[in-house]
């Protein structure tokens, strides 16, 4: 019983991690860039619904589109000025750089919001639905729900549409997809958007749940790697399995062994995946 | 014309070194940051062996920082053992620690080793925290207090350990030129342009990196106990952090440029002081400014000069700034 | 964001060092004798907090208190034994690396030749400023719990609360003693604590004060520090079927576990350990939540409102107790510097040990004064009890410091 419920859990939280490491993985996926400031996106777009819920009273979750639209042109903006200036650099100075900015951005915040944790009051942040003997915490599920959809809209976007198709050509092959008439600075710039923008979209549905500070996006840096090498760096189906088997790990290996080493039993299990399927847990399988 | 000053640069260099605390206040502030900015130079050459040399981006030197630091300071305050001999056990641990790491994580490339060594750094921290009553837990443990004494590692003042630094960084060095020079530093330079052609010209690849990252380990760990010993507490946080040292030693080799001599000495020279330095003018205005400003720093640094400042081809301001930083 | 008038000085102190160094090779006199006139110089208090990352707000929170009573001195005359000089406070940001909060202090030892120190809020920042402060004999006031502090035989480390486990020991058995005057036995608990110092220390003292009353911890659950997710927790609360629950927490984790439980509707009573629950923002995350939880503190604003409502006046929100307690120390320190009569750090540190605080800031205090033993701790400290009502925070235990009733629900 203890294991359903940890299970159940595992998915509901793998779910919102699952999103917001699908703008990692698809920054990665098309520019090749590992980004240690993305987690500040989380952060970005948890402000952005916490001033629409005190300023608007608008809900987060309603709100989440805010946060998407904030962080999107946040990001266009850090693209166009600093990322695209070190695409052609090593990688270790992509690196560097995403450091740079990761301390940048959370102190920014620590100067403009000020130190205090912020979170919002729900009706719906302290119910959950019994099903049997199992508790499904309402917030986690409207969080998995909207993260889902978020999911299968990013898939419709890149399977779909012209832009969608510009952005996988480029990153297959970005010689191949600017003799087609595709600029891929700007798909770069489009795609360093979307993953913002998905990340904070992520971190506006976690609102309900989560305290917002400046120094959140700390506590997901290290998580959302995991997540993205799970399911294969810039593979975006495979973060979405990464997502919920990392949250599944996190949450049965309490069942299990102490909740202290919740994070070890993750790790082990990441090294472990890329020792012997580096390429993620999905590619190569079906 | 150029070979006798590529002698006579260092020579002067390490002659400055030597001469320049005897005009600073030998418990003061200057020398003190002087010695921190030797001791991460220290661990930035040792980094450069694995992330210069073999190209390989550890993001994980904390985890072998760590075990040094831990292990001396443990058989200091369990059984008496000096921090010397403590220094010697901790290298070999974390040569056995790389000799594990390697074989899952070896062979892969690029972004996936630079991930997977994190990991490892963060398994460490973590292990060092829950298992309380070997490590002393998240509280950290304490270099027990002794009167002055190079045998026991420890002194009041910070001149002496400026020397131990400034020794360390010196023979770190040597070990970097003589991987370098040596047939190692040749088929590490084959597989960074080539691995498969290396492997196919008969180049033990797996080999060659593995022997780099247990000598960079080896030396790390054996700066984490000179580590301790400076700044004689720390918790699992302050040696197995990825922020505070895995990141941060890149950072110093990258900074300056990777997989050169000179690249540590010029990162740590700028790293260090310029965190100093806008914690000194901002630390006290409002809060978060003065890490804002590193920040900003770390940005235009890169945007300058993505190969690192050795690049910038201005040799001799970059290593004036070894001595005169503040 | 007030500021007090003599902060950010560090830098000007620094370029006056090496000024003064020229003057001497050049002309001293022409230097002391100018514009300084009658006044005397400012003493220097180096303050040392985190004013970045996941601390900054305990920083920020400290520095304000800090900066309250210094005014106040200035305000009054500044140091009358020496000439009425003024207190300059020189403020540095800790950052969270113990590297840098040492780095810090050895910066305004000898750049800035403060007095004494006070700083740094975490335990792991307070122990490594204190390795320096203790071999250039500066004393250092500190309101970090950690035991290890006081007990490593240090001769300049000043503490003016009550140790971690001391704490620790204090949110279990006032626990019992209130349950207790409400008839109920309490006879099987739970810990659950974040991995850090502060948690860990805490929790040593729950553990011990448990053994010691013969209750059965049920469940004894640590968990890192940034969790995101409390559900694990709080189904091994609901399974271990334990009438209290003893939740150390900052401030995310404290709103997570909280909320767990009532999405649960598990109502076992959380009695929470000082940090994430005694302040503002508790409150303002979990509204009527909030009402009724009852946390340990090592001091609350209630016990002095004539002093603590000064704070509240001037930054707009209750004394939390880092506030509370650098005020105090900065008292002391402004009082052990009136009878050194001295600017002698040694001095300062002989009157800190020897003298019994009894008048202003230090009357805030739970003891109703400060007196540091031969260790450095101050013996009078005692931690209290409170429980939220409305917006604020009520002292309701022990009976001789309370300013109100517990109430006790119990789980059904």
């Amino acid at each position: 019983m203890a294991l359903l419920q940890a299970l159940v859990d595992g998915l509901l939280i793998g779910g919102v991690y699952a999103v917001i490491s699908l703008g990692l993985t698809l920054v990665f996926g098309v520019m090749g860039i590992v980004n240690f400031a993305h987690a500040q996106f989380v952060m970005i777009g948890m402000y952005v619904a916490w001033f629409a819920w005190a300023t608007l009273g608008l809900d987060p979750l309603l709100a989440s589109p805010l946060a998407f639209a904030a962080a999107f042109v946040l990001a266009a903006a850090i693209e166009r000025l600093m990322i695209r200036r070190v695409m052609r650099a090593p990688p270790v100075a992509q690196v560097f750089l995403t450091v740079g900015l990761l301390i940048a951005l959370e102190n920014v915040a620590l100067i403009v919001f000020g130190s205090d944790f912020r979170s919002v009051r729900t009706t719906y942040q302290t119910a959950a639905l019994r099903l049997g003997p199992l508790f499904l915490s309402v917030p986690y599920l409207a969080a998995f729900a909207l993260s889902a959809a978020s999911a299968a809209a990013l898939w419709l976007f890149l399977q779909r549409t012209w832009y969608g198709r510009a952005m996988r050509a480029t990153a297959q092959d970005r010689m191949a997809a600017a003799l087609f008439g595709i600029d891929p600075e700007r798909m770069y710039q489009l795609a360093f958007a979307l993953g913002a923008g998905l990340t904070a979209f992520g971190g506006a549905v976690i609102l309900p749940y989560i305290t917002v500070s400046p120094s959140v996006g700390g506590q997901f840096v290290v998580l959302m790697f995991t997540v993205v090498v799970l399911g294969g760096l810039g593979d975006v189906g495979g973060a979405l399995v990464g997502g919920l088997v990392a949250g599944v790990i996190q949450s049965v290996s309490t069942v299990f062994f102490p909740i202290q080493l919740q994070n070890l039993v993750l790790f082990v299990v990441f090294v472990a995946v890329l020792a012997f399927r580096p390429q993620g847990l999905l590619r190569g399988v079906a | 014309m150029s070979v006798p000053r590529r002698s006579l640069v260092p020579a002067v260099l390490l002659a400055v070194a030597l001469v320049a605390p005897l005009f600073l206040d030998a418990r003061g502030y200057p020398i003190r940051v002087l010695t921190f900015a030797l001791l991460f130079a220290a661990m930035g050459q040792a980094w450069n062996i694995v992330g210069g040399l073999a190209a390989q981006m550890s993001l994980g030197h904390a985890g072998f920082f760590g075990i040094g630091a831990y292990t001396s300071t443990l058989l200091l305050v369990r059984t008496g053992v000096s921090p010397w001999v403590g220094m010697i056990a901790g290298a070999a641990l974390a040569a056995l620690a790389a000799v594990l790491l390697s074989i899952p994580t070896l062979k892969l490339k690029g972004h996936y080793f630079a991930l997977a060594t994190l990991a490892f750094g963060e398994v460490m921290r973590v292990v060092a925290g829950a298992w309380e009553h070997f490590t002393g837990g998240p509280q950290g443990i304490s270099v027990p207090f002794s009167p002055d004494s190079l045998a026991a590692f420890q002194f009041k003042a910070t001149r002496p350990y400026y020397y131990v630094m400034l020794a360390a960084l010196v023979l770190v060095s040597l070990a970097f030129l003589a991987v370098s020079r040596g047939k190692l530093g040749y088929r590490l330079r084959a597989i960074r342009a080539n691995q498969d052609a290396a492997e196919v010209v008969g180049i033990g690849t797996f080999r060659a990196k593995l022997a780099a990252s247990v000598i960079s380990a080896s030396l790390t760990a054996a700066l984490g106990t000179c580590y301790a010993q400076l700044n004689y507490f720390f918790d699992p946080e302050t040696v197995f952090g990825l922020a505070p040292i895995s990141i941060r030693v890149a950072l110093i080799a990258i900074v300056g440029g990777t997989g050169t001599l000179w690249g540590p000495f010029v990162g740590a020279a700028f790293l260090i002081p310029a965190e100093e330095l806008t914690n000194h003018y901002l630390g006290a205005a409002v809060a978060g400014i003065s890490q804002l400003a590193y920040g900003l720093l770390l940005i235009v640094v890169i945007l300058i000069e993505p190969r690192g400042l050795v690049a910038l081809r201005i040799p001799r301001l970059g290593r004036r700034k070894v001595e005169v930083a503040p | 964001m007030a500021q007090a008038p003599g902060e950010n000085v560090s830098g000007a102190r620094g370029r006056r060092g090496f000024l003064r160094g020229l003057a001497i090779v050049a002309a001293l006199p022409l230097v002391t004798g100018t514009a300084r006139g009658a006044e005397p110089p400012p003493i220097h208090v180096g303050v040392i907090v985190p004013l970045s990352g996941a601390n900054a707000q305990f920083g920020i929170n400290s520095r304000n208190g800090i900066e309250l009573v210094a005014d106040e001195i200035n305000a009054a005359g500044g140091i009358k034994s020496l000439g009425g000089a003024k207190i300059k406070l020189v403020v540095a940001d800790s950052t969270s690396t113990p590297t840098t909060a040492a780095t810090v202090a050895q910066r305004f030892i000898t750049q800035n030749e403060v007095v004494a120190i006070l700083g740094a809020f975490a335990s792991s920042l307070t122990i490594a400023i204190s390795e320096v402060t203790e071999r250039r004999d500066i004393p250092l006031l500190t309101m970090s719990f950690a035991d290890q502090l006081t007990e490593r035989g240090f001769k300049n480390i000043f503490q003016i609360v009550s140790k971690g486990s001391v704490l620790g020991r204090a949110q279990f058995d006032y626990t019992l003693a209130i349950a207790k005057a409400t008839g109920e036995k309490i006879e099987r608990v739970a810990i659950m604590y974040e991995d850090t110092a502060y948690g860990t220390a805490q929790a040593n003292g729950l553990r011990a004060a448990a053994k010691a009353a013969g209750v059965q911890v049920v469940m004894d659950e640590a968990y890192p520090l940034g969790i995101t997710d409390a559900a694990p927790l709080i189904n091994k609360l609901r399974a271990s079927g334990a009438q209290v629950a003893f939740p150390v927490s900052y401030l995310n984790d404290s709103l997570l576990i909280i909320r767990a439980m009532r999405q649960q509707n598990l109502d076992t009573p959380a009695v929470g350990g000082a940090a994430g629950y005694v302040i503002p923002d508790f409150v303002k995350g979990l509204g009527e939540f909030a009402e009724g939880v009852l946390s340990i503190s090592p001091t609350n604003y209630d016990n002095a409102p004539e002093f603590t409502e000064r704070f509240r006046k001037r930054y707009g929100y209750f004394m939390v107790h880092e506030a509370l307690e650098h005020a105090a120390a900065m008292y002391c320190l402004t009082q052990a510097i009136e009878k050194a009569a001295s600017r002698d750090p040694a001095a300062i540190r002989k009157a800190l040990a020897e003298t019994n605080f009894t008048t202003g800031w230090a009357k805030a205090m739970t003891g109703g004064a400060v007196k540091f033993d031969g260790k450095g701790l101050n013996e009078l400290a005692q931690p209290v009890m409170v429980q939220w009502r409305g917006a604020e925070l009520v002292t309701v235990w022990p009976e001789s410091l309370a300013k109100g009733k517990p109430v006790w629900r119990k789980r059904k």
